[in-house]
């Protein structure tokens, strides 16, 4: 069984608003990568798919050269080997990426495709489905649970939604996007640390490819939100509390 | 602007947040003019068409089909492709839920559009329309703009209105003959019913962190909860630990809310918890630890044992 795995560098969520906007803006910044937090549960899913049959596991990432070392991290892991789509200047859209790796899966046919439900640092939540549609896979979003059939040919996962579970089965091939509850991501040992240095990176360069030059979603502006008022009120004590709460009307 | 509202019905229902993506259209017509119309996708949806009916809408499809009981992200799409290749409809609008996160970026790599998710106001500018989205963790806003032909958005709830009386619409049933596509099965939903109100709409909502360290303080919020008829949420490290069920999840990955009153027991206040609450009114932080980030963005806090707190609120209220 193949399986392919996205992973996307993000900034760390420790990243001051200030720094993450210059980041965007391609103006210099102190920022610290890491592999979105979804991406490496991903991962961990491809590598105990090995006891269901996966012998190739191969990781890709469309992003600039700089961002090798997140890549080889979450290769450590356990992963055979690695895919880049390198952007260069330009600033991609998800749906220039979903295309980017709509190419890679052609190229590669995997049984499945592994992918992070969302990426931490802009919240799209929708490379994966749309990489689905593109490829006229069946998919399933928000997995918490996922068993691959004896015969290796359908999964049946569970689903996270916002009234609870639901189950589908899926015949591969198929795009999965992985939640949080799904595993806990390993850390990579020492041995892998080393080895992964050595694993040989495939890269493609975005502007070679079959692929849109123009973006469909353009970034107008950045803002700092509105903080909220900043004044508070210290109640001493529940009974303090609740009379505050009572008085502002806030509870009968 | 020629604008589609789709609109998923669940049991004949649609959810409160459809109110809210309804509104967000009005308010795009009456910037751009032009109309909208809605799309109703579900399995015997006639019922549902009251809900949104009275809001100015031209028209209010209903794609109705077996195929469309499951809201699975394929046969959702093919109806609405099949609406779109008949209307050309210059925006799609839905409302942000895992529904739409699951089928609207796949009809938008069906149909190459672009696509914004979570949008919480429009505002036109000389390049065309604008959309506000809230990213990385809530930290930073960014607005925008979608180049194709057709754009796709999806709505935040929290952050629009209630929709504009108007007038009433023709509900026009759609033949559609869905054919099954058999590489996806939906099996079941599971979901514990829950008397208390929606998270997304309630007034008052209580948030559990890990502070709660024993099923008995746990249950005394959730006495708290029932006492003030409000919904009850938590933190991640609250449904990692398997106390809640995934759907209480407040925040960055799980559900934004609205209330007048949030109050958040034993929560710290990471980033990722406050991007879901930002749109909260009044935050009453209890927390032991007045150094809580939660503090930052909190109006009213008692720095105390929950253990405490909570029970002397249940004798007073
Ligand atoms: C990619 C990613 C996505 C995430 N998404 C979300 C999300 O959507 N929602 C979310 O909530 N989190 C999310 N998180 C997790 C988030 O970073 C925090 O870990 C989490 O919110 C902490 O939950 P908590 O406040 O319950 O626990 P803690 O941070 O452990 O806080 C517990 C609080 O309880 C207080 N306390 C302890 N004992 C008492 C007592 N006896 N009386 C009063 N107070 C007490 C402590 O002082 C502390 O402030 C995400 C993290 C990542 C990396
Ligand atoms: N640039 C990228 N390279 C590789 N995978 C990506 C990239 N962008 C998004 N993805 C994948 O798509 C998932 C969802 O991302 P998004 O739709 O941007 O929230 C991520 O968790 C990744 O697995």
């Amino acid at each position: 069984m193949k399986v392919l795995v996205t992973v996307k560098p993000v900034a760390d969520h420790n990243t001051p608003a200030s720094e993450w906007m210059a980041l965007q803006k391609k103006e210099r910044a102190n920022v610290n990568f890491i592999p979105n937090e979804f991406d490496l549960i991903a991962v961990e899913q491809a590598l105990r798919l090995r006891d269901s049959g996966a012998d190739d596991i191969c990781l890709v990432s469309v992003t600039t050269e700089e961002h090798l070392p997140h890549l080889r991290t979450a290769l450590a892991m356990g992963a055979d080997r690695g895919i880049v789509v390198d952007p260069g200047q330009r600033h991609l859209d998800w749906h220039q990426i979903a295309v980017a790796l709509k190419f890679v899966v052609e190229k590669e046919k995997p049984d499945i495709v592994l992918m992070g439900k969302q990426a931490t640092d802009d919240d799209a939540c929708q490379v994966a489905s749309m990489l689905a549609g593109m490829l006229d896979w069946p998919q399933a979003t928000f997995v918490s649970r996922m068993d691959v059939a004896p015969a290796g040919d359908q999964v049946t996962v569970e689903r996270e939604t916002d009234d609870g579970i639901d189950v589908l089965r899926v015949t591969l091939p198929a795009v999965i996007s992985c939640d949080l509850r799904l595993n806990e991501p390993r850390y990579p040992t020492l041995p892998n640390l080393m080895r992964s240095r050595k694993i040989p990176l495939e890269v493609y360069q975005y502007s070679q490819l079959p692929v849109p030059d123009e973006p469909n979603v353009e970034v107008d502006s950045y803002e700092l939100p509105l903080g909220r008022n900043g004044v508070i009120t210290y109640a001493a004590d529940a009974d303090e509390l609740v009379a505050i709460l009572k008085e502002r009307k806030l509870i009968d | 602007m020629k604008i589609l509202v789709a609109i998923d019905v669940h049991e004949t229902r649609t959810k409160p947040a459809a109110r809210a993506a309804i509104r967000f259209a009005q308010d795009v017509v009456q910037k751009t003019s032009g109309s909208f119309s809605i799309a109703l996708v579900g399995n015997r949806i006639n019922e549902a068409v009251a809900a949104v009916n009275g809001f100015g809408a031209e028209a209010i499809y209903l794609l109705d089909d077996p195929q469309l009981a499951g809201h699975l992200a394929q046969p959702t799409t093919t109806a609405l492709v099949h609406l779109q290749r008949q209307h050309n409809f210059n925006l799609l609008v839905a409302p942000d839920s895992t529904t739409a996160r699951d089928y609207l970026p796949r009809l938008a790599g069906v149909l190459s559009a672009g696509m914004c998710r979570g949008v919480c106001e429009a505002v036109t500018r000389p390049e065309g329309l604008c959309y506000k989205r809230n990213v990385f963790s809530g930290m930073v806003t960014r607005w925008e703009r979608i180049t194709s032909p057709l754009q796709i958005v999806s709505v935040e709830a929290t952050a629009v209105g209630e929709p504009r009386k108007g007038t009433d619409a023709e509900a026009i049933p759609l033949k559609l003959n869905l054919p099954s596509d058999a590489r996806t099965t939906f099996i079941e939903t599971r979901r514990a019913h829950s008397q208390r109100p929606d998270l997304a709409v309630a007034e008052c909502v209580v948030g559990a962190g890990r502070g709660i360290k024993s099923a008995e303080a746990m249950s005394k919020v959730e006495e708290l909860t029932d006492k003030l008829g409000a919904a009850l949420g938590a933190t991640r490290a609250v449904v990692d630990a398997g106390w809640m069920p995934n759907e209480y999840q407040i925040g960055q990955t799980g559900k934004s809310i609205a209330p007048k009153l949030y109050l958040a027991i034993g929560i710290s206040g990471a980033v990722q918890h406050v991007a879901g609450i930002r749109a909260a009114r009044t935050i009453v932080a209890v927390n032991k630890d007045a150094e809580a980030p939660l503090l930052r963005v909190a109006d009213i806090a008692v720095i105390g044992d929950l253990g405490k707190i909570v029970p002397r609120m249940l004798e007073l209220l």
